[in-house]
């Protein structure tokens, strides 16, 4: 089942968020299924209904101060019937010594309990962007992502149509590339697709008749990015005489992309079309349409106005 | 026998712009991807100028409003298709809903 097991959330985030597992280790092979974090103020209180088991519980002070108000008793009770909904686990900012009950309690229910010198807005903060980015809906696709004066471009297009090859000539243009043959992107904030590559092969391309080669060794660390939005998809085709190809890029085509539109140009190949220079004004123009301007809609301005004077 | 006649024919004829909006982009483009199906040589020539009738860039320079009068001419085995079809395109006002 999805989720992210707490010890691999611990794994990731105990340098950023300087975590200490302080109580509840037999609790680690828990998951997080809920992309959000709570603040068990009123569960502390008492008021159970709608709580939101979930989710991280993040104590910060209040929830510390409102517990060691209470009667140990008391305190204990609310703690049991915290921990045995089954949260996920308990992260403590601002470095609070963790009451007795709580840390007793988490041992008990086996339910991971951090701690954390972090304020708790910041704790919050670093916690959601995490568990946005595991949780963003995901896709695999096959192409090359290069981002190109600023644009992020997603090549695609068949097996041997020359993808990496255009790639290849982008980044020894000084563009920079994200990843070759296989990119992962991600829906980040349900706004954003940003792309990556694996961590194994992110330096290497395979050019047909070279065979692998490592483009950061070849040409520095400026040709590099680990990941970009993707603004532009570009499919590459063999140039088919039976096709019409657009040829004033006045509407625009998008295809979609976890559900988000995403611009979409079909360009041709043939031999004597410079494919590097292809992308790299596509990239350009689609900069000057997101900037408002749009080339073919003017010049037909310019043509209505030329005609009415004549 | 008559394919070989025809084989190196030349067909010209006068075409009047009838859309209200005239040869803008999108009725170049259109003619540009029509013309562009056919084998033969088209020009299209208004007033004293004439152009390829392949290139929207070429279309485009002749500024053609409604009212005028396009000289088209077709070279090749299917120059009379070519002049047809391009005709039909021109009365049919470009698909475009105009009074």
């Amino acid at each position: 089942m999805r989720g992210i097991l707490i010890s691999e959330f611990y794994e990731s985030m105990k340098d950023e968020l300087q975590l200490t597992l302080v109580a509840g280790k037999d609790g680690l092979r828990r998951r997080i299924r809920w992309a959000e974090i709570n603040r068990p103020g009123l569960a502390l209180a008492g008021y159970f209904d709608y709580f939101a088991w979930r989710r991280v519980q993040i104590l910060g002070k209040v929830e510390i101060t409102y517990l060691r108000s209470l009667k140990p008793e008391l305190s204990r009770t609310r703690i049991a019937e915290i921990l045995s909904r089954k949260v996920p686990c308990i992260i403590v900012a601002r470095r609070y010594q963790v009451p007795r009950e709580l840390a007793e309690g988490a041992d008990r229910l086996k339910v991971p309990l951090f701690r954390t010198p972090l304020i708790t807005v910041d704790l919050i903060d670093r916690v959601t962007v995490f568990l946005d980015n595991e949780f963003a809906p995901s896709v695999s696709l096959k192409g090359n992502l290069v981002e190109v004066f600023g644009e992020g471009v997603f090549l695609e297009g068949k097996s041997g149509v020359g993808k990496s090859e255009t790639a290849l000539g982008l980044v020894a243009r000084g563009h920079r590339l994200i990843t070759d043959d296989v990119v992962r992107i991600k829906l980040r904030e349900r706004k954003y697709l940003i792309g990556s590559g694996s961590e194994l092969t992110k330096h290497h391309m395979e050019i047909r008749g070279l065979g692998i080669i490592n483009i950061q060794k070849l040409f520095g660390a400026v040709c590099f990015r680990k990941e970009n939005q993707i603004d532009l998809a570009i499919t590459l085709e063999g140039w088919d005489p039976a096709k019409e190809y657009e040829r004033l890029g006045m509407e625009e085509d998008t295809i979609r992309i976890l559900g988000k539109p995403v611009p979409h140009l079909t360009i041709p190949v043939r031999s004597g079309r410079d494919m590097v220079l292809m992308v790299e004004t596509a990239a350009l123009n689609h900069r000057l349409k997101s900037m408002g301007f749009n080339p073919a809609r003017a010049l037909d301005e310019e043509l209505m106005k030329a005609m009415g004077a004549r | 026998m008559r394919m070989e006649d025809t084989s190196n024919s030349k067909v010209e004829e006068k075409f009047r712009i009838v859309n209200s909006l005239g040869l803008h982009l999108r009725p170049a483009r259109m003619l540009a991807n029509l013309t562009n199906r056919f084998e033969s040589d088209i020009f299209i020539k208004k007033d004293s100028e004439e152009v390829n009738g392949k290139s929207i860039m070429g279309i485009i320079t002749l500024a053609a409003p409604k009212g005028a009068l396009l000289k088209v001419t077709a070279m090749g085995a299917d120059a009379q298709e070519a002049i047809e079809a391009i005709g039909k395109l021109i009365e049919n006002k470009f698909g475009e809903d105009d009074e």
